[in-house]
């Protein structure tokens, strides 16, 4: 156990908060995507490092991930990956409300990815009093081997990812993604202080 | 004088939250369940009158729970509390007999409202 | 250094004085700032713009403020775009547009004609949700000149894939080199493998290229290489692989092809170079090859068996005189000494 880990109450807290942010966010997605957006349990891991790198080379058709940075204050900041499974990726024009032919496939995912993180992340900082800018996403170059030469350059070190496995069912189909946020090291000591403030309220 | 209550949910910290949101008087009276299996033993083995509900939890959900109570013919109000905030929901959970739907995270002054409004203080 | 802290004052008559003072020093920011910045309200009209813009468009500011944006732009893509502001408008989410999926947005001139491929100013564009004490959000577009970034990432990839080219590439023949035949070789020997597809190899030789060498210098050895490499290339299919294996050695991987298919082969090549006379300094050489066949079959466990039984092949055809094709199918009692 590293001191990065969260304690229990920790945890549980952290989970209710991204329960609850999930929640706002798909609602606000429904809205847009004017459908219901059928929200299952996010499944919430954290895991470190070196297991994440061995689970993502597992996973045999990744077709494509996104990547974008958030920063809010008190140094809560990270970068969220989306991950996609190739089977994933057909309908998104369809359930962005775009002509196919309007744009590419990977204009595409990056427009979702980028939707699906900062409205997530937008109503979790406004549950910890916080506000979040974003980097403009990157779609990373495609095939495994590119994910882990991206997550060994990150400029920071980080000992702990959270990994939120997202399945939005929409309607008629079903879409689901993969949405991994890293946390440097000094940013997890951050977010235990905010925890623990929120904790300290009970 | 103070009713039996549950609150189940599946994360400690939003059980918590329902307790601190309670009115003073009832908080003696009030047992807690983490998910749908242990809620609804508790519903059939004792005479509860109000259960605060979350809906999302493993294994038997909130769902679940509505409707074991429509099946075991219990007389119980039931308030829904999620994060599942969707107008469908609310409307489903409604249908399936829940007095009232309150969002995530709870807040005191909205709970003591709707027990009001319920007449239930 | 200006101290902003000094600009914030607690007296109310002074708060309004540097809130004036303030608002200035941000619209000169604004102005000054070599990004577009463009506001606009909730129906898409523009209610904002700077310099920049106003620099790097021919519009006048009549004709601009006030109006949709899509008639002040007329080459944004509409339907697409007015998506993406009501995403942000409604999720009160940022949204992005990066050269690299799209390269332009606005068609602004940018200022290096000559080293870019496009005329327009490559674009990173940022869309912001805005809100004001006064009803109705806005969206506040921010397009940044990356032209520099979009010209130097081409000029890498052109540079890149030149380099790789090269690494595969023997540069005396222009034909592959041994690294990268052999990962070819390596490549389709899973492949056949797999899909139990037919997989033969040829490996040939200049008969006395020492000798060659020796009489009419090393100049005379490199123009034999070259040609011999040129000419077998033309004999071959798309798919089969051509590499330069040693000094006067090659070898080629023949895909999806029998032992015979490649005998046939080898016997073509053997009889166009003994037929094909080359010239150097006006004296006429007699060049030939000695070749080694080797199919894939059940027996071999990886592919450097598949090259030796292609390399005893050859050794063969040495063995009895050069100028011809063995193969692992030919008697091997010449092997043995």
């Amino acid at each position: 156990m590293s001191e990065f880990h969260l304690t229990e109450d920790q945890q549980d807290c952290l989970q209710e908060l991204i329960n609850i942010a999930m929640g706002q966010a798909s609602d606000q997605l429904a809205r847009y995507l004017d459908t219901f957006v059928y929200l299952k349990v996010p499944n919430i891991e954290s895991v470190d490092a070196k297991e994440l790198m061995h689970t993502l080379s597992q996973q045999k058709n990744t077709m494509a991930v996104v990547s974008q940075g958030f920063f809010g204050y008190e140094g809560i900041r990270g970068e969220a990956l989306l991950v996609y499974q190739e089977e994933d990726s057909g309908r998104i024009a369809d359930l962005l409300g775009y002509e196919p032919d309007e744009l590419s496939q990977d204009e595409q995912l990056i427009d979702i990815s980028s939707i699906l993180t900062t409205t997530f992340l937008n109503v979790f900082a406004r549950q910890i009093d916080n506000q979040m800018s974003y980097n403009a996403p990157k779609l990373l170059p495609s095939a495994k081997d590119n994910l882990s030469e991206h997550l060994q350059q990150m400029p920071f070190s980080w000992d702990l990812a959270l990994k939120v496995n997202i399945n939005y069912q929409v309607t008629d189909y079903s879409f689901n993604c993969n949405m991994i946020l890293l946390i440097p090291e000094t940013a997890i000591t951050n977010i235990k202080d905010v925890l623990d403030r929120i904790l300290a309220e009970f | 004088m103070s009713p039996s209550v549950l609150i189940c949910d599946d994360s400690n910290m939003a059980r918590k939250q329902v307790l601190r949101s309670l009115p003073e008087q009832w908080k003696s009276s009030v047992q807690t369940a983490t998910n749908g299996a242990e809620a609804l033993t508790i519903l059939r083995d004792n005479s509860i009158e109000v259960l605060f509900l979350d809906l999302t939890m493993p294994g038997i959900d909130g769902i679940g729970v509505l409707q074991g109570i429509q099946k075991l013919n219990l007389n119980c109000s039931v308030f829904v509390i999620s994060a599942d905030v969707q107008p469908e929901m609310q409307s489903k959970v409604k249908a399936l007999g829940a007095k009232e739907f309150l969002r995530k995270p709870v807040k005191p002054d909205d709970l003591i409202n709707h027990l009001q409004q319920h007449g239930l203080l | 250094m200006l101290d902003f802290n000094a600009l914030i004052s607690t007296t109310p008559d002074t708060l309004t004085f540097n809130e004036q003072v303030l608002k200035q020093i941000n619209s000169q920011i604004a102005n000054q700032l070599n990004t577009g910045i463009l506001v606009l309200d909730a129906d898409f009209n523009i209610v904002i713009w700077n310099r920049f813009l106003q620099v790097h468009t021919d519009k006048v500011a009549e004709n601009t403020l006030g109006q949709s944006i899509f008639s002040a732009f007329p080459e944004l893509p509409q339907r697409w775009l007015s998506r993406k502001f009501s995403s942000v408008l409604q999720l009160n989410t940022p949204s992005f547009c990066s050269w690299e999926q799209r390269h332009h947005l606005f068609e602004l001139p940018h200022t290096r004609p000559i080293t870019t491929d496009s005329e327009f100013m490559a674009q990173n564009c940022t869309f912001l949700p805005i809100e004001t004490d006064c009803k109705g959000k806005h969206i506040c577009i921010l397009i940044e000149d990356v032209t520099d970034v979009c010209h130097y990432q081409t000029q890498l990839q052109k540079t890149l894939a030149k380099l790789a080219q090269i690494s595969r590439i023997d540069g005396l023949t222009q034909i592959y080199n041994r690294r990268h035949w052999q990962e070819s070789l390596e490549q389709e020997y899973a492949k056949s493998r797999r899909h139990g597809k037919q997989l033969s190899l040829v490996m040939l030789d200049l008969d006395h290229f020492k000798l060659l060498n020796d009489n009419y210098g090393h100049q005379c050895g490199d123009m034999v290489l070259i040609e011999v490499s040129a000419l077998i290339s033309s004999l071959l299919r798309v798919e089969d692989v051509f590499g330069r294996y040693g000094g006067e050695e090659f070898a080629i991987i023949l895909p999806e092809t029998s032992l015979s298919g490649a005998i046939g082969l080898a016997q073509r090549i053997c009889n166009s170079i003994a037929a094909t006379a080359l010239t150097y300094k006006d004296q006429t050489l007699k060049v030939t090859v000695s070749l080694g066949v080797a199919q894939l079959s059940a027996e071999e466990v990886n592919y450097e068996e598949l090259i030796t039984q292609s390399d005893n092949a050859l050794y063969q055809a040495k063995a009895l005189g050069r100028n011809q094709v063995c193969s692992t199918a030919c008697s091997t009692s010449l092997v043995i000494d």
